[in-house]
């Protein structure tokens, strides 16, 4: 009996589980962030612990922090929201990531998805019931997803539409006026937008990032999640939040009750010294993704790879098609072969399985080294396809 | 703006009431808040040392999915000790509170069969964890005098039924009260015979006054049950939202994954924290429990003057009294007094009202009396 190749979630785990076993790994695939949290915010936690640990929090979560997100989504993108009824805390952008799929869709409504995209946008919305309508982008074009394509998707069962941008796994970043082009097809359509902000803060050259909830038209149909997990360096926190009109937002609120009541107080008050402390250690951590950037880029045309260049997040989506492995066997080699941790395109997507997603989250010289071993990976491969 | 696709959302969600069932605070607003799920208690010292020990030593990043190794292994230990089950490392999934276990058994384990059979008077929780996504629900009756709980021949007319999988309390977090030795082995064998599966809410367990018998624990059923409840209950951690699952491996693969889906992981700093009140919980737990049993057999004395009615109940952190009235004069006579406290209603059980065992509790009982 063949043995059932492993997708998605599956494949992830086996690879991260082979990955710990090796002293040495260089990993580049999970979008963690290098740096620890800042000590401010850590400072934060333990004054929490001592003075505020049984502190009640609603399921939307604390109010200061909601009020701290509002002044956040205000100056950052543009969007006006009210901090009472706008805005639910969640255990982190996974979490805000799936209420906002199961709120805006049910069983046998269609979610338009510019593809590729983060894999869980497809797990929720199977929990959901709902139906994935894949638009294609590919590296060629920078992975841009073209708004007559999306048009083109549209059914009497559409009922959402996900913009992501930064996108995860692809880094392209919506234009403005590729944004302003799909919010229009939404309210032509009377589509509800799901915004993924989580990569706003981090866009390169001269690329722009817009929120299509800071559109004219927007707010009122648009569902934003953010969270600090990216920006702050805070991915074991579980911290972040979805804004959205008061009328989506109570639906938000009651499955956010229903699938984990609440937060963890001590991450709240952690975020609320995140969002109105010193923003020094994010600028600093931007720099340090852009200089990172363009060391894996120069390492990948070393190697030969086609990219979309990444015009903002932290990674990069490579086509492998010229080695001739699917990226599930071509992640595995090099990382059995050379210790690094790459994630296969086919984890993302079953069409992308002539991609890979490697990360710049770690050090420079950590990040060098890895880049090398995986030079030699590659260069083992094609010497045997010779 | 007019969207029909709003619209019809928004209808969808208003006709939900397994959903927008109301439940009880996680923690008390505040000492006279005598109706939260969780109560405010001192945290130790330690737990915080240790906790930012954890964050300053870098801890701040993701986990491993189904929680922290070692404190997998303290939960597994605890529920060996306390009460008998035969859990290891690999069945328990570290959870973001209990909430959080309610809906990833419920929803992953309740994908697995054609029904679930959920107690009339239940937690709001599991109906709100049922209320996220369709599911077929069988009601099981209660019994009154029992303290709310459904009683065994309930439950074997479900099983016989067609109805695989139940969702029991014990204690009941209405009442406290918990199926007897007997009774549980009985549950066993029917849920046995048919081929079936538990999920056991058994967080109120710390609390009881007198011997627990666990599901889980009973010959044969640790394959057929999966055990839930808050991680380490009484020591501060209520709103860091905390909990636990333990079931078989094969159950716990796709809770995993849903886990992965949904949240990625548990906060380091609440499983960090959990993990050192796990080494404090047994001298902990046993103050408390000595001190609970006081309180409550002094307010059982109180209310049995007053002519209140007092549920049949175990659990020493919680009492419930059946109201002829109803809830609803209750509470408001409560209120008036400066009182909160949790109304039947949420959990259907609408002439009860359950209060939390606290050094004002018996103030709070006097303005009802």
């Amino acid at each position: 009996m063949s043995k059932k190749k492993k997708q998605g979630t599956n494949l992830l785990y086996d690879m991260i589980a082979e990955a710990s076993a090796y002293d040495d790994v260089i990993v580049m695939g999970r979008g963690d962030p290098d740096f620890d949290t800042p000590a401010h915010i850590v400072d934060a936690a333990k004054d929490a612990m001592v003075n505020h640990h049984a502190d009640y929090s609603p399921p939307e979560g604390l109010l200061a922090l909601r009020e701290a997100i509002a002044e956040r989504v205000k100056r950052v993108n543009n969007i006006d929201v009210d901090a009472d009824t706008e805005v639910v805390v969640t255990n982190g952008g996974q979490e805000a990531l799936f209420l906002m799929v199961v709120a805006a869709n049910g069983p046998g409504d269609e979610m338009i998805v510019p593809e590729p995209n983060y894999t869980t946008y497809a797990d929720s919305l199977a929990f959901a019931g709902g139906v994935k309508v894949e638009v294609q982008a590919f590296a060629e074009n920078d992975f841009r997803a073209d708004p007559a394509d999306v048009r083109a998707a549209v059914s009497d069962e559409s009922r959402s539409l996900l913009l992501v941008s930064p996108n995860n796994p692809a880094a392209n970043v919506i234009s403005p006026e590729d944004m302003r082009e799909m919010l229009g097809i939404a309210i032509e359509h009377d589509l509800i937008v799901l915004a993924d902000d989580i990569y706003d803060l981090f866009v390169y050259d001269d690329f722009e990032h817009l929120s299509p909830a800071s559109l004219p038209g927007g707010k009122e149909r648009t569902l934003t999640l953010n969270a600090l997990s990216k920006a702050y360096s805070m991915t074991g926190w579980r911290l972040g939040w979805i804004v959205g009109p008061a009328d989506l937002m109570a639906r938000v609120r009651e499955l956010k009750a229903a699938i984990s009541g609440g937060t963890s107080v001590i991450s709240q008050y952690a975020g609320i010294a995140a969002l109105t402390g010193p923003q020094d250690a994010v600028e600093m951590m931007a720099e340090a993704y852009r200089r990172r950037r363009r060391l894996v880029l120069d390492a990948l045309d070393e190697m030969g790879m086609a990219y979309g260049v990444p015009q903002g997040g932290q990674f990069v989506f490579a086509d492998i098609s010229f080695t001739g492995l699917d990226s599930g066997e071509l992640a595995q080699r090099i990382l059995s072969e050379q210790h690094v941790l790459a994630y296969p395109g086919s984890a993302f997507s079953k069409d992308r399985k002539d991609y890979l997603r490697m990360t710049f989250l770690q050090p420079e010289e950590k990040l060098r080294e890895g880049l090398e071993r995986m030079k030699v990976a590659m260069a083992d491969i094609m010497a045997e396809r010779q | 703006m007019t969207s029909k696709t709003k619209r019809d959302v928004l209808e969808k969600h208003r006709d939900n009431a397994n959903l927008n069932a109301p439940s009880p605070a996680q923690v008390m607003f505040s000492q006279n808040d005598l109706g939260a799920d969780g109560l405010i208690r001192p945290l130790d010292e330690r737990i915080i040392a240790a906790t930012v020990e954890a964050l300053e030593s870098g801890q701040t990043h993701y986990v491993d999915v189904p929680g922290i190794a070692p404190l997998r292994d303290a939960v597994a230990d605890y529920l060996r000790e306390f009460s008998g089950a035969a859990y290891e490392q690999g069945n328990i999934v570290i959870t973001a509170g209990m909430q959080e276990s309610r809906f990833l058994t419920i929803q992953m384990i309740g994908a697995q069969f054609d029904s679930i059979g959920v107690p009339e008077a239940v937690h709001p929780g599991a109906r709100k964890a049922l209320g996220t996504r369709a599911r077929k629900v069988a009601t099981l009756p209660v019994d009154a005098s029992a303290g709310y709980l459904s009683s065994v021949e309930s439950v074997d007319a479900a099983v016989a039924g067609g109805c695989r999988l139940l969702f029991l309390e014990s204690p009941s977090r209405l009442s406290g009260a918990v199926y007897s030795g007997e009774q549980v082995a009985a549950i066993g064998e029917i849920v046995n015979e048919k081929d079936g599966a538990v999920i056991w809410d058994q967080g109120l367990a710390p609390w009881v006054d007198g011997d627990y018998a666990s599901l889980a624990a009973q010959d044969g059923e640790a394959a057929r049950v999966a055990t839930i409840g808050e991680a380490f209950p009484g020591m501060g951690l209520a709103s860091w939202f905390i909990g636990f699952i333990a079931a078989p491996e094969a159950w716990v693969a796709p809770m995993q994954s849903q886990k992965q889906i949904q949240s990625i992981c548990t906060s380091t700093a609440s499983q960090y924290g959990a993990l050192e009140a796990s080494q404090l919980f047994g001298a902990a737990r046993g103050q408390q429990l000595a001190s609970l049993r006081q309180i409550r057999s002094r307010l059982s004395q109180l209310a049995s003057e007053g002519d209140l009615d007092v549920l049949r109940g175990a659990a020493a952190n919680i009492i419930a009294l059946r109201m002829e009235s109803g809830s609803e004069a209750a509470l408001a006579t409560l209120r008036a007094a400066g009182y909160e406290a949790t109304d039947g209603a949420f959990f259907g059980a609408p002439d009860v009202v359950r209060l939390n065992v606290t050094n004002t509790t018996a103030d709070a009982l006097r303005a009802l009396v």
